[in-house]
């Protein structure tokens, strides 16, 4: 409890303070300024909002599997790395971006970080941002539907929970469609107790032999049906699946999160994670890499995302209604994602750091056997016993906890303890654990198929480019091919972490949060180009400590994952060492790639920091006239008397 | 109640008053925010600017001019 009480304290310091400092000094906002939603309100896409139901759909919209997953395997560090990281990089770094971001994007007409950064930067700042983009879709869809996988092999009741939600929100489409058009609440509440019956129905089915056995999947199966769903989500209409989805995990989401807030506050969970473990020196075995820098790319939802920033000049800025808003929205809903990762961390570490491990370490560290799984772990001073984790895989539903790696397994467990502590005990901690197990792949399956369906989108734009057709965003061809483009290229890193003998997320998630945090080094490139251009530069360091810190990581964690010459760590050492050891030509050429797409990602860092730093450079010494492209100001009709 | 009684009437319209009113208001803030999340208010202002009555043929050519809109929405990480 102490932690949520100083969490809140640091989160209301920040709010009241560094944020009122942002606002006055650098953003100067003028709440005479009319915003884009006033001047071009149009009932669709630009519409002036009341502040707080910006803030809510601001919220749904960041919020992601990203600040649950990212603090679980941070844990391994022990809880204080993350923590301080949360608190630290939420207050002084992700919400400064996505504050400033939102104010900028409000200036510009609502334009997209993209945009933007081709009109501030320069072209090569353009092209970058959107390679980041396509990058970070393609690495994060890949590693999110490994997260799904671990969680679901060999789990017949999650598995056919999740298949579940198919039908279910086919059905709910269906129903918005014909029956009841437009009742979208109504439908997605439906929805939810349809879901409730099939964690129920989850339950007789992996207790009946015949019908477990179809749910029964490998991880490779399940990858398969994975992909094609992303395949099949891409390429049908709307209506059918996307939208019906969004909404049945958007309202799971706003009401676990709801839940999982009372359970914190109700139980006072006690945490068994010491503050710091072994495993700050590199050696862990969730993933391998020392607390620097690799904590702070594990964890990026929640302290700072760069997948943020495109929300954040996405739909938000259309809705604001008026600029002195944007700081409640911008910073305060990234201090609420930061709070949920905070949640996270505690659901992580309340669990024995014995059953952490024994769930999130892969068989190639741990063993085969549960037997020999508990003796190494005890052996790093974590006690627990194979029965201990019978017992408890028992009392979820579960055959075995043990390699379930990808973080979402821990966190359901550790949710279900808060939540079978606070209503139901023992009894219905198996329905509590696939609860959360359904709510974690819901969360993660509609961000794939929603990304996917972007990702789609981009690669038309740029495909249009080429030949006209296939820019054709409804002409169906187009819609194939570029959907199988990118299905592939997701699939493809799904498919690797799948055979992947470390588990996938050793190498994919540090990939993952090096391509997230480039395109916060974008982001935050742009904010400060802006600010200096605002002739606000003596401010400049509220973008640029979190600019360099991110540098700072994001080259470390890069070099390391490269070059480092623990096989665990770096990837030509990986590859070396599967050659020497006659491993297969596919596992290596998957490290060379691996090591490619990260040296391509810091590459287009230092790409965009020297256009920028030269930017700012020639705009400081008066050589270049520097010109803010902010629309003229009008005067709003909102502005009090 | 309508969606638009907290949208767009400027800085006043929510502020929330003494007593029972307070809880009305803040749940029906609630309801605002689900609505305008869930995008029923976004057929709302469909249904106010063509001037036409829910229905499934509304509802559908609701639905054809937000499929790039909602389809170009991404959900964060």
């Amino acid at each position: 409890m102490w932690l949520v009480v100083a969490a809140v304290c640091c989160y209301a310091l920040g709010y009241r303070f560094y944020s009122s400092f942002i606002a006055a000094k650098i953003l100067v906002l003028d709440a005479e300024r009319a915003t884009p939603a006033e001047r071009l309100d149009n009932g669709r896409d630009f519409v002036p909002t009341n502040k707080w139901v910006v803030f809510g759909h601001h919220f749904a919209a960041i919020a992601g599997p990203g600040p649950l997953v990212g603090p679980v395997l941070a844990a391994q560090f022990g809880y204080l790395p993350g923590t301080l990281w949360l608190l630290a990089g939420g207050v002084f770094g992700g919400c400064v971006q996505d504050f400033v971001i939102l104010l900028f994007s409000v200036r510009r007409d609502g334009k997209s970080l993209t945009e933007m950064a081709r009109d501030e930067i320069g072209p090569v700042g353009g092209f970058i941002a959107y390679a980041a983009v396509i990058s970070i879709i393609v690495i994060l869809l890949g590693v999110c539907a490994l997260v799904v996988v671990n969680a679901l092999k060999s789990s017949p009741w999650g598995t056919f929970t999740i298949a579940m939600t198919i039908p279910i929100a086919l059905l709910m489409g269906v129903y918005l469609r014909r029956l009841r058009p437009g009742r979208v609440l109504e439908s997605s509440l439906l929805g939810f107790i349809l879901v409730m019956l099939a964690i129920w129905g989850g339950k007789w089915i992996s207790q009946t032999p015949s019908m477990a056995h179809w749910f029964t999947l490998s991880a490779t199966s399940l990858a398969l049906i994975i992909i094609g769903y992303g395949f099949a989500a891409s390429a049908l209409p709307v209506w059918l699946l996307l939208a019906p989805r969004d909404y049945l995990s958007t309202f799971v989401k706003l009401g676990t999160i709801g839940l999982l807030a009372l359970g914190i506050v109700a139980l006072r969970p006690t945490m068994h994670m010491p503050a710091l473990t072994r495993f700050i020196d590199g050696s862990g075995p969730v993933f391998a890499g020392r607390v620097f820098p690799f904590a702070f790319i594990t964890i990026a939802c929640g302290a700072i995302s760069g997948f943020h920033s495109l929300i954040s000049s996405g739909t938000t800025p259309k809705l604001i209604r008026r600029e002195t808003e944007t700081r409640m929205v911008g910073y305060g809903a990234m201090l609420a994602e930061s709070m949920v990762a905070i949640m996270a961390t505690i659901a992580a570490c309340v669990l024995q750091p014995g059953i952490y491990f024994a769930i999130n370490s892969p068989a190639g560290i741990v063993g085969q056997t549960a037997e020999n799984a508990a003796a190494v772990i005890s052996g790093w001073g974590f006690p627990v016993s194979a029965l201990d984790m019978h017992s408890l895989a028992q009392s979820v539903g579960e055959q075995s906890l043990f390699n379930r790696t990808g973080g979402a397994p821990a966190f359901a467990v550790g949710m279900a303890h808060i939540f079978s502590n606070s209503i139901g005990g023992q009894a219905l901690m198996a329905i509590w654990y696939h609860f959360a197990i359904m709510f974690e792949a819901l969360f993660i399956l509609t961000v794939l198929d929603a990304g996917t369906r972007v990702g789609r989108f981009m690669l038309q734009d740029a495909l249009g480019h080429v030949w006209r057709p296939m820019g054709r965003t409804s002409w169906y061809p187009s819609i194939l091919v570029t959907s199988a483009m990118i299905v592939t290229a997701w699939g493809y890193f799904l498919s690797q972490g799948v055979k992947d003998p470390l588990g996938g997320i050793n190498s994919l998630w540090p990939l993952f949060g090096i391509a997230n945090q480039l395109l916060g080094i974008v982001a935050l490139c742009v904010a400060t180009t802006i600010i200096i251009k605002m002739q606000r530069a003596r401010y400049a360091a509220v973008t640029i400590a979190p600019l360099a810190a991110l540098v700072l990581v994001t080259f470390t964690a890069s070099w390391h994952k490269v070059f480092d010459a623990n096989p665990r760590i770096g990837f030509l050492a990986h590859a070396r060492q599967l050659g020497s050891g006659g491993g297969t030509a596919r596992l290596i050429f998957n490290d060379r790639l691996d090591a490619v797409v990260t040296s391509a990602l810091i590459i287009m860092v230092a790409l965009i920091l020297v256009e920028s730093v030269s930017r700012w450079m020639s705009g400081l010494s008066g050589r270049t006239q520097a010109e803010v492209r902010e629309t003229p100001f009008v005067r709003t009709r909102f502005a009090e008397k | 109640m309508r969606v638009e009684t907290v949208r767009g009437q400027g800085p006043h319209s929510t502020s929330l008053r003494s007593g029972p009113r307070r809880t009305f208001n803040t749940a029906r803030l609630l309801m605002a925010v689900l609505r305008e999340i869930f995008d029923e208010s976004a057929y709302y202002r469909f249904l106010k600017r063509t001037r036409t009555e829910r229905s499934r043929e509304s509802y559908a050519e609701f639905l054809r001019e937000n499929a790039i809109v909602t389809a170009r929405r991404p959900r964060c990480c």
